[in-house]
């Protein structure tokens, strides 16, 4: 088997343990029912403080902005896979394998992306006719991929996360949970770029989400193919550099673990 | 009192220990920082008590849900839950000391809010009503204090209470009126809004950090602390059933 059959069939079982992980979580009802209602009640909210503050207008953008989120935030979960390896005591295995842990981590947790994806993408289509949201035939279609990438860009600034945090797993929660709602409070989500300081506009468009969304409000509103595409450009280059980043720190950090006897019990 | 004193510095203990615990605290700053930018990217300087309210309110129900929620079930991992439950204190006592524990960390929220606000936008809490803000904040940690123990003794209940815990946050944020009155949200749900305290609550808040005079002070007040009162009889009352039923099948320590 050559290297790269050998290195895809890895993903391909990764990933299917991945799954099999969330159907131990969540089964089709608490899915539906919890998660779905979460997000929906998460995407609302801000719909309504839209509401309260201004118009329909100011709703729509936070009902977006926030929609969007939910696939970044889904993406950034992926900083939890080295916290549930290590908890199932298969943290060690991992990094004596001859696979690469990066590989194995980042398409163990890629259902994450797709969970992300598909939960923004149903918030949008649920929650926005609840508000008044006009969803533009066929054009909203467009949504979708670009829903995708922004999941999959958060996906892997969280594989990079994890690869720092991987030897102090007690901050992982903390982490996860500040870098998800950094990036609702930087990225355009809740209010326009050009509200914040020059610096922090530069810094959130090397942050997934911010070019994504911007494409994705562009599709609502109608702009040039171009300009959408731009954007879409730029959120797939700002994931590809962190994916890079990812591959080039994260077994670099693991082996850490392997030289000081960490990987179980470190902090 | 001596088992609430012993809960309380074992929670204290537990939470300083764990930095995961403290989280709502670092993700407080960011909401008050999202809410604050909203309301004056709005225009709407008048709301900025209410952006300040809402980061407060989070913060506690988010260290009611995860932390107080999570109480016993961490117990009954650790295989402690019998040991605490063979003790000669009252268990009931121990598990009050640690929820207070738990509040008290999740007031510092406020404080928190407080500082960030007055740092980054130069908006500080205005105290126009100062004496029922102070009995609001109490009462509403009694009545979170009381939602805790429900969400203990549920939680032990459930095979999987992650998924309620993810799952439990927003929609009491809307539901509660964390942010938005509860008279902004369609009239069906509007009913069940009501029981929830912390929909008294975000309203009293708001209205003790405005100058306008507080309509039905006491009454509305009266309702955080009854509400508050019915969830610590109906999570006692959860939790004596469920130890009992655990006892008599030896579930204990297992699931």
């Amino acid at each position: 088997m050559t290297a790269l059959a050998s290195t895809a069939n890895v993903m391909r079982h990764a990933f299917a343990a991945g799954i099999a992980d969330y159907r131990a979580i969540f089964t089709w009802r608490s899915w539906v029912f919890g998660w779905m209602v979460r997000v929906v009640a998460q995407v609302s909210f801000f719909g309504l403080i839209g509401l309260r503050v201004a118009d329909d207008r100011s709703a729509f953008y936070l009902l977006i902005g926030n929609a969007l989120a939910v696939a970044a935030q889904a993406g950034i979960f992926s900083l939890n896979m080295t916290t549930t390896e290590r908890w199932a005591g298969t943290l060690p295995l991992l990094v004596a394998s001859p696979t690469s842990p990066v590989i194995v981590f980042a398409s163990r947790g890629a259902y994450l992306a797709v969970d992300g994806a598909l939960s923004a993408v149903l918030a949008i289509f649920i929650a926005g006719p609840l508000f008044g949201l006009h969803l533009p035939w066929p054009r909203v279609l467009a949504v979708i991929p670009l829903t995708g990438l922004v999941a999959l860009s958060a996906y892997c600034l969280g594989t990079f996360l994890a690869g720092l945090v991987f030897r102090f797993r007690e901050i992982n929660g903390l982490v996860v949970n500040t870098t998800y709602v950094g990036l609702m409070a930087a990225c355009g989500v809740n209010v326009p770029l050009s509200y914040y300081p020059q610096a922090i506009e530069w810094l959130a468009h090397g942050l997934p989400l911010t070019n994504g969304l911007l494409a994705i409000r562009e599709v609502f509103q109608g702009d040039a193919v171009g300009s959408i595409l731009g954007h879409a450009g730029a959120e797939a280059l700002v994931g590809a550099a962190w994916l890079t980043l990812a591959l080039l720190t994260f077994n670099r950090l693991a082996s850490r673990g392997r030289l000081d006897g960490s990987l179980d019990y470190g902090a | 009192m001596k088992g609430f004193l012993a809960g309380l510095k074992l929670e204290m203990r537990i939470i300083r220990s764990g930095p995961d615990a403290l989280l709502p605290l670092f993700t407080a700053p960011l909401f008050t920082i999202i809410f604050l930018a909203i309301v004056r990217n709005g225009g709407r300087h008048d709301l900025q008590p209410d952006a300040l309210m809402a980061p407060v309110l989070m913060t506690l129900w988010w260290f009611a849900l995860f932390q107080g929620g999570n109480l016993i079930t961490g117990d009954r991992w650790q295989g402690i839950l019998e040991w605490a439950l063979a003790a000669p204190t009252g268990f009931a006592s121990v598990i009050l000391g640690r929820v207070a524990a738990i509040m008290a960390f999740g007031f510092i929220g406020f404080f928190e809010v407080w500082g960030v606000g007055e740092l980054v936008f130069g908006v500080g809490i205005p105290f126009e009503h100062p004496l029922e803000l102070v009995l609001t904040i109490v009462a509403t940690m009694f009545a979170m204090a009381g939602t805790a123990v429900v969400f203990a003794a549920l939680f032990v209940l459930t095979r999987n209470a992650y998924t309620f815990t993810n799952s439990a946050s927003f929609p009491f944020y809307v539901l509660g009126g964390v942010f938005v009155p509860i008279a902004i949200l369609p009239g069906w749900i509007q009913p069940l809004s009501s029981v929830i305290f912390m929909s008294w609550s975000a309203d009293l808040l708001r209205g003790s950090l405005k100058p306008e005079h507080i309509h039905d002070f006491w009454g509305r007040l009266g309702m955080v602390i009854l509400l508050g009162a019915v969830s610590f009889a109906i999570g006692r009352a959860v939790l004596a059933l469920v130890l009992r039923r655990m006892r008599v099948t030896g579930e204990l320590a297992t699931a």
